[in-house]
């Protein structure tokens, strides 16, 4: 305000001056006309009012009381139908469209209107917010077809089994590969009836790769999409192996442990105070904490005594606890595993246990990686007969504990509990040692990995990053320090302005992108503006008919908006231009004279 | 002579001369035929088409022939002789002339007729029609002969596609052609491969033929991991040889390390695979009654050819129980149908093999394929033929032995008390002699079957019992009854006999493994057939029934009793009690450690390839290299990597290649185990929160 008032004062003031000059100037000049002075007098303030209005144009009350957005995918034919149309630039250049770069833009220059309703698939994220001020209706195309949803899997560590999941909508008889960066399909299935799926890949070696999830409708390709995977080195971990007796099982997880990089430190009991493995350490507080977790078994848990308590006490800091039966448990260690959160419901007896089916050779071999030196290739196949492994009738689910575990039977293997910061998980299993003698190694691994992943003990992780992002489109970074950079796919880097502990990004192309911060990189994946069509669609549509049933937050005053300033400016041009030419000429007087303005 | 032989004679020459046309007819048609298919087709469906080619044509000519009849004489005697009068037709008819008049007529005719010969009738020759197809057959044969194949003659040349800009002055292949001559057992022809890069047999004859423009000095190919192949000239072409011993890759390298390297080619050597064998029939198979011999029969089938002979091993099993002999043999068998999937179906006479009941025959074929040097021998499945025994199944283990021998008894035992029972039925009609004798036939009968018993008790119940009297004699060496051979000293360390060196054991039967409750139930069914028995032999039936039905009363409680002593489950070991482990003698037991070594994997070179390869960095390939040339065993296509290395080698910014050598460095890792992903630690509210849920103070 002050600001339009001080320009009208100033112009006030200019007239002002003017005036007094030119009344001045009209009594020393003689022979001149007083019509001329009049008129001259009457330009003046007329220019300045004229000037003043293109600067501040009055404001206009209304316009449109509603307006029509096209969003992205608006068919034409609903778009000619009534005016007032303003197009997103996701609509691409419509006919007889006002185009806008937002939707907050277009209601800025349209400020009566109270209502917006909405052609094509729905608003984007970046409108949703200008979107709650108004009233929005929206009449929701057919739910799109095709990959409608995907999760890509969170980083993993090196050679870790993960899983794809996702939905595909409208696609009946559907089939679904997963592809791995070598071009083989390393994963197929069919989705459920909701058209949901999971399908099962393994990473490799510290890195990012891209694998391809194919969606085939019949022999024709459906949808296609990249789904991204990290892989991340991770610290070792330090685990204590602790058993009651010595046996093949204690050997082929000492084995495992070992092969893996473990730092392994086993104590295995062979009775009288005798103990096997490696150099005896005493299970107090201050040991546990160098380790990240232990593994033991009913005979080596019954025979703790005082030592389960500071083994407890570790795990409520944070260790992680793996229970595991060798049999039939004894009544106490029954009792006080119960204690910890698991049900241990059924019979107290071993019992059979359904194996998965495993791939087939084909996929196996895609997920496993080239042998190793020391084991000919077809022992990592599975053997004719099925292993002799077996659980406990047992189970370690319960309503506190979360399964973790499940053999094909759906029966629970094996669950987790959570006790302070720390983890104790249950294994149920019998001799699970068999699985790596019969060419189910790749199975053993997983079931001792998962174990041991649920429960180990926690190191710090890096930032939160979005779960699909895509080119084009603001992306938020939170858990990031104050001097993060994220490096683009060419190698640029771009500084992150912090706001609280996040910051946004708009990345310009799709790829593999890095989050510098506090001396981490974190690789992100950009898809391209065209990947994943359906799922944008999808995404979009759900966020707008959840706007339709919000009422618009209609607190606010709506400011007046000022109207067009063209007319007055136009005005202003043609009357400066005859004061102009009036002081000019010689039209009233008769001398020449100087231009005034 | 009749009307019938004078038409033979007058037709005769003209049906020879016809047959043997049609068939000179024919003959240079299926000489063109049998060429054409021999060529194209192979021995076997030219014989077949030269049959029945000549089977058709011999049908033919008979018909054609046979268009020689007495109509065609007619018409063909009147027209050319007009002495006959046009009364030919009198002299050929069957029928003899009705009138006077023809016969006058025939009479003046058939002396006229003498005047030609049959010969005369004869058609000609088909001489240019002959002449013409000799020709044209001549022309097929001789065409179907020469006619170039593939991989026969002079190479023709394909222009090369090698992709190599042109440089003035520095030679560039212009044209190729590789010929794969396979092995001979293979029985594939030579082909011509228009491009440098082939799979073939292993072991086939490689001839490269190139030409360079402008020509080159010193043309060579560069294998790849392997010596270099110099080029020969030969005219205006460059040539050279080698065998496919192993898959490898190459370059045709013109200007001797001059220019750009042009682009890797890959020749894959596939290998012969061994032969499959497969049964035909079941596994196990039970010998039919009336039966004399065995087919077994097996399919064999291979790639390139099965050796039309085999051997099949057969191995006898005779006996029975822990008496199984074993004898084996091997006998040459031959084979039937085409090479590639050949059927053997030995017929093994049981008589030959000495094969009777309660023996078990298996047979395995043993085949081999055709190649050479070296021939692939393959074992096939076994498949057995089981004859089984008369006797009843067995049983293992002391089941079976009761099995086997309690019910006999009882059966005995019940056969006594019948026996008895009739006897006393027929008493009245008997005299007094016969009854006693048959009486002590049933006793007999008893005799034996307690003697059985008594056996299996340890024949402590031998004999009549003692009578508690001093004339019992003592039990020393001289005593009258077998003690055994004198024991032998056992040499010292050897496991004494402490029973056989202080007396003989008595209760050496399978008895002495019963229970003591048992026994005792046994002994008292002997005594009872001890009273049974004495009864019997006196003549009193009437009164050994009671004691025989006491018998089998005890016996049929042996056997429940035994039925519960026999349970098939299996131990029940006690439980386990720790406190008492390691309780006893300790010495020289103490802790020690367990040393484990984990296995070397490495994948180090290829996994920092893959990670370079990410970024626009262009890894070092050199150890890559090294180390795929060293793992080509683990690698599932390590040809494609040292492609792909060689062309991201050569071409550092083609994006494609660098994506190439990227995917398939995927396939050349190895899969870490073990390591888990670990979760972020809780935050400050969040450890409280956990806290709280333990029901610590936060």
């Amino acid at each position: 305000m002050t600001m339009e008032r001080l320009i009208a004062g100033l112009l006030a003031l200019a007239v002002l001056i003017a005036a007094i000059r030119l009344i001045l100037w009209h009594r020393s000049a003689p022979g001149a006309s007083a019509l001329r002075l009049i008129a001259l007098l009457l330009l003046q303030p007329l220019c300045a009012t004229l000037l003043f209005l293109t600067l501040y144009p009055p404001p206009v009350a209304g316009g449109s009381a509603s307006l029509r957005i096209a969003t992205a995918g608006a068919s034409r034919l609903a778009v000619r139908q009534g005016g007032g149309l303003v197009a997103l630039p996701e609509a691409g250049t419509l006919q007889g469209a006002e185009a806008a770069p937002d939707l907050a833009t277009a209601l800025r220059r349209h400020p009566g209107a109270r209502q917006v309703s909405l052609l094509g698939e729905g608003l984007p994220p970046r409108d949703i917010d200008a979107a709650r001020g108004v009233q929005v209706s929206y009449d929701p195309p057919a739910p799109p077809t095709g990959l409608v949803s995907l999760t890509p899997p969170p980083a993993a560590a090196p050679g870790e089994a993960f899983t794809v999941g996702g939905q595909i909508a409208g696609l009946p008889g559907a089939s679904i590969a997963l592809i791995d960066p070598a071009g083989r399909v390393t994963d197929s299935g069919v989705p459920d009836k909701q058209g949901r799926f999971r399908l099962t890949g393994t990473a490799r070696a510290a890195g990012n790769s891209l694998f391809t999830l194919r969606i085939m409708s019949g022999k024709r390709l459906a949808a296609q999409a990249a789904v991204p995977l990290t892989v991340r080195d991770v610290k070792p971990p330090r685990l204590l192996l602790l058993a009651g007796a010595p046996g093949p099982e204690v050997k082929y997880l000492r084995r495992w442990a070992t092969d893996a990089g473990f730092h392994v430190t086993s104590r295995i009991s062979v009775g009288g105070g005798v103990l096997l493995g490696d150099a005896p350490i005493s299970i107090d507080t201050a040991t546990l904490r160098r380790f990240d977790a232990v593994l033991i078994d009913d005979r080596s848990w019954a025979g703790l005594g005082g030592q389960r308590n500071a083994l407890l006490a570790a795990v409520r800091d944070g260790l992680g606890l793996i229970l595991r039966a060798g049999g039939p448990l004894d009544r106490t260690t029954r009792a006080q595993w119960r204690g910890l959160g698991f049900a241990l419901s059924g019979n107290n007896v071993a019992a059979p246990l359904a194996l998965p089916k495993p791939p087939a050779a084909a996929m196996a071999r895609t997920r496993q990686g080239i042998a190793s030196a020391d084991m000919p290739d077809d022992m990592r196949l599975p053997a004719d007969f099925i292993p002799d492994v077996s659980r406990l009738a047992l189970s370690p689910a319960g309503d506190q504990a979360v399964t973790l575990l499940r053999d094909a039977s759906g029966t629970p293997l094996a669950a987790w509990h959570a006790a302070g910061l720390g983890r104790v998980a249950l294994f149920a299993g019998l001799d699970s040692y068999a699985l790596a003698l019969t060419g189910h190694g790749a199975l053993y691994d997983d079931w001792w990995r998962a174990l041991l992943r649920a429960v180990v003990r926690p190191a710090p992780g890096s930032a939160s990053l979005p779960g699909i992002s895509w080119a084009g489109e603001r992306l938020i970074l939170c858990g990031i320090g104050g001097d993060a950079q994220v490096e683009r796919p060419d190698g640029a880097g771009a500084a992150l302005q912090q706001v609280g502990a996040c910051a946004a990004f708009w990345p310009a192309t799709a790829g593999w992108h890095r989050l510098h911060d506090k001396g981490a990189a974190t690789p992100f994946y950009v898809q391209p503006a065209d990947a994943l069509p359906a799922m944008r669609a999808a995404r979009n549509r759900d966020a707008t008919l959840m706007l339709r049933s919000t009422a618009p937050r209609d607190g606010g005053i709506s400011l007046p908006t000022p109207g067009p300033a063209w007319p007055f400016a136009l005005a202003w041009l043609i009357a400066s231009a005859l004061l102009w030419w009036f002081e000019r000429s010689r039209l009233g007087r008769d001398q020449p004279t100087r231009s005034t303005m | 002579m009749s009307a019938d032989a004078l038409l033979r004679d007058w037709i005769a020459p003209s049906r020879r001369r016809r047959f043997a046309d049609t068939l000179l007819l024919a003959l240079p048609l299926l000489f063109a035929i049998a060429a054409i298919s021999w060529r194209l087709a192979g021995l076997l469906t030219t014989g077949v088409l030269l049959l029945g080619g000549a089977a058709l044509a011999l049908v033919v000519a008979r018909q054609r022939a046979a268009r020689h009849d007495r109509v065609w004489l007619i018409r063909t005697l009147d027209a050319a002789r007009p002495e006959l009068e046009d009364s030919s037709a009198l002299l050929f008819s069957p029928i003899p002339p009705a009138s006077p008049l023809q016969a006058l007529q025939r009479t003046r005719i058939a002396a006229r007729l003498d005047q030609g010969t049959p010969q005369d009738l004869a058609p000609p020759w088909s001489r240019r029609p002959v002449i013409a197809l000799l020709l044209a057959a001549m022309l097929i044969v001789a065409a179907a002969l020469l006619w170039p194949r593939a991989g026969e003659g002079p190479p023709r040349l394909a222009p090369s596609e090698e992709g190599l800009p042109a440089t003035p002055g520095l030679p560039r292949l212009i044209a190729q052609n590789l010929r794969i001559v396979p092995p001979a057992y293979t029985g594939l022809p030579a082909r011509d491969s228009a491009k440098l890069d082939a799979r073939a047999p292993l072991g086939s004859r490689l001839e490269w033929t190139l030409r360079f423009d402008p020509d080159a000095r010193m043309p060579r190919l560069l294998v790849v991991d392997g010596q270099a192949l110099p080029l020969r000239r030969d005219g205006d072409n460059w040539i050279a040889g080698r065998t496919l011993d192993r898959s490898f890759l190459y370059r045709v390298d013109p200007a001797a390390g001059g220019g750009r390297t042009p682009p890797l080619h890959r020749l894959d050597a596939l290998p012969d695979n061994p032969p499959q064998v497969k049964a035909l029939g079941p596994a196990l198979t039970l010998v039919k009654p009336g039966q004399r011999s065995w087919s077994p029969s097996f399919a064999a089938t291979d790639d390139y050819g099965v050796a039309a002979t085999a051997r099949l091993r057969v191995t006898l099993a005779i006996g029975e129980g822990e008496n199984v002999t074993f004898s084996e043999r091997e006998i040459a068998v031959s084979g039937s149908g085409p090479g590639r999937d050949r059927r053997f179906a030995p017929s093994l006479a049981f008589s030959s093999f000495g094969f009777s009941a309660g023996g078990d025959m298996v047979a395995q074929l043993i085949v081999r394929d055709n190649r050479s040097p070296s021939a692939q021998e393959v074992r096939g499945p076994s498949v057995i033929l089981r004859w089984p025994s008369a006797r009843a199944p067995e049983s293992s283990g002391l089941e079976g032995m009761v099995n086997t021998t309690l019910p006999a008894y009882f059966r005995s035992q019940r056969q006594i008390i019948i026996d008895a029972e009739a006897l006393l039925k027929r008493k009245r009609s008997l005299s007094a002699d016969r009854y006693l004798a048959r009486s002590g036939a049933i006793g007999a009968d008893q005799q034996i079957l307690r003697g059985r018993y008594s056996q299996f008790l340890g024949g402590e119940e031998e004999g009549e019992p003692q009578l508690p009297t001093a004339d019992a004699e003592g039990h020393s060496e001289g005593d009258g009854h077998d003690h055994g051979p004198p024991q032998a000293k056992p040499a010292f360390g050897a496991p004494e006999d402490v029973l056989a060196s202080f007396g003989h054991p008595h209760d050496d039967s399978p008895a002495s493994s019963l229970d003591p409750e048992t026994r005792a139930i046994l002994k008292q069914a002997v005594d009872e057939m001890w009273g049974s028995e004495r009864e019997l032999k006196q003549g009193r039936p009437d009164l050994a029934l009671p004691f025989a039905n006491r018998a089998l009363r005890f016996i049929k409680e042996v056997q429940q009793a035994t039925r519960i002593f026999l349970s098939k489950v299996g131990p029940e070991l006690p439980p386990i009690d720790p406190t008492r482990r390691m309780t006893g003698e300790r010495e020289g037991l103490a802790s020690r450690t367990l040393d484990v070594t984990p296995i070397a994997s490495s994948d180090g070179p290829a996994a920092a390839a893959w990670r370079a390869l990410e970024g626009k960095v262009t890894p070092d390939l050199d150890p890559l290299e090294r180390w795929v040339r060293a793992n080509a065993d683990r690698l599932p296509d390590p040809l494609a990597l040292t492609g792909a290395i060689d062309a991201a080698r050569r071409e550092p910014d083609c994006a494609s290649c660098r994506t190439r050598l990227r995917g398939l460095l995927w396939t050349a890792m190895t899969r870490p185990t073990g390591q888990p992903m670990r979760r972020p630690p809780a935050d400050a509210a969040g450890a409280r929160y956990l806290r709280a849920l333990q029901g610590a103070a936060p």
